[in-house]
């Protein structure tokens, strides 16, 4: 992913509210954490898995906060169980970044990823998060922004899933 | 050593600390102990204590409690390190360790019944007081320094397997009113609205 897209999608986070992120660190998208580790707005909170990647960002909602996950497809495996419990179960908003490693649009695709990829969308539907594909920049900020309206207006996680443009 | 007798000890001196309660015995325990508007009842193994380290982050001037079980803490290893170095000085974490599965009705052991230490993996992970308790004087110890202290505890309490809980009447709130009666609760003693909850 270029600088310039880079810092538009941090930018574009930060204007939707979101000042908590929790990562697992990727390839896809990784551009965007010195960003974020750089900017006052965000407190970036590295973790062991994804599956406690959802619930910190879980527990610093409930303490007040709009909160983020950054993650892989593969991540979304692992966390699939806090998801279903914290995220569905309780009703609990955040929005997942999502580098989409294994996507048709993923630049990098692969035959380790692409098994990954097609089962995504599944995952997602078979749990009940919305989610959006995007696969380039376009409206990139208020694309944000609606999922962050969307999550909190649901009380659920809500995927970006970053593709193609974000993937090279 | 029972955890009820434990709890009975701790509930009545919380104040203003928020309490995540994973899901065992110890849930209808502490629900039943305790009606602070603190409590969250999260009821799913292998996440209280995550959430506790993110209630702990996003408010690093409130105490926060977390009261876990073995089997729970044993499903979530990978919070040990990521709280070893986050370092949340302002959590506490209690790990009632009865060695068993007791939910599971024929009391399975749990892999601290063989030549698990919890206490130990916690060490190893990063956290510096990680301490095991073996009986009720001292335990209140602990408890008495985890409810006000700054730094990260982490105390595996070594109990009986006991059977309370199934004596004692469940709470009727469900886990959505919890949560908006948690989140009410911080949005009261915080002077600030939460922003995924509705107004109307």
């Amino acid at each position: 992913m270029d600088a310039e897209l880079a810092k538009r999608l941090v930018d574009g986070l930060r204007e939707a509210g979101i000042s908590f992120i929790t990562y697992l660190p990727e390839t896809r998208l990784s551009q965007i954490l010195p960003l974020i580790r750089e900017d006052p707005s965000f407190q970036l909170i590295p973790v062991s898995s994804e599956a406690e990647a959802v619930t910190i960002a879980a527990g610093a909602v409930l303490g007040g906060k709009q909160a983020a996950c950054y993650l892989e497809s593969t991540g979304l495996y692992v966390a699939s169980y806090s998801l279903l419990v914290m995220g569905k179960q309780l009703g609990i908003p955040m929005l997942l970044v999502v580098g989409f490693l294994g996507d048709f649009a993923d630049q990098r695709n692969h035959f380790l990823y692409a098994t990954i990829g097609s089962g995504t969308v599944p995952l997602l539907d078979g749990l009940g998060i919305q989610h959006r594909l995007l696969e380039d920049g376009l409206d990139l900020g208020a694309r944000i922004k609606d999922a962050v309206r969307t999550m909190n207006a649901l009380r659920s996680p809500v995927a970006l899933l970053f593709s193609g443009e974000f993937t090279r | 050593m029972i955890r009820y007798e434990c709890l009975e000890f701790l509930a009545p001196r919380i104040t203003d600390q928020l309490v995540v309660t994973s899901l065992s015995g110890q849930r209808i325990e502490w629900a039943h102990l305790s009606k602070h508007e603190g409590n969250l009842m999260v009821g799913m193994l292998g996440c209280a204590l995550g959430v506790g380290i993110g209630l702990a982050l996003a408010l690093p001037h409130r105490r926060v409690i977390v009261l876990e079980s073995d089997g729970s803490v044993l499903l979530s290893l990978f919070n040990l390190p990521t709280l070893a170095n986050l370092g949340c000085p302002n959590l506490a974490v209690f790990v009632f360790d009865n060695q068993v599965y007791s939910g599971s009705r024929i009391s399975v052991p749990t892999a601290t019944a063989g030549r698990t230490d919890l206490e130990a993996m916690a060490r190893g992970a990063g956290i510096e007081c990680a301490v095991t308790v073996r009986d009720l004087g001292a335990f209140k110890r602990e408890a008495s320094a985890a409810l006000s202290g700054n730094e990260a505890r982490f105390v595996v309490c070594k109990v009986e397997e006991s059977l309370l809980h199934r004596e004692i009447p469940r709470s009727t709130i469900d886990l959505a009113e919890n949560k908006y009666r948690f989140v009410r609760y911080v949005e009261r003693t915080e002077g600030r609205p939460n922003p995924f909850v509705g107004r109307g």
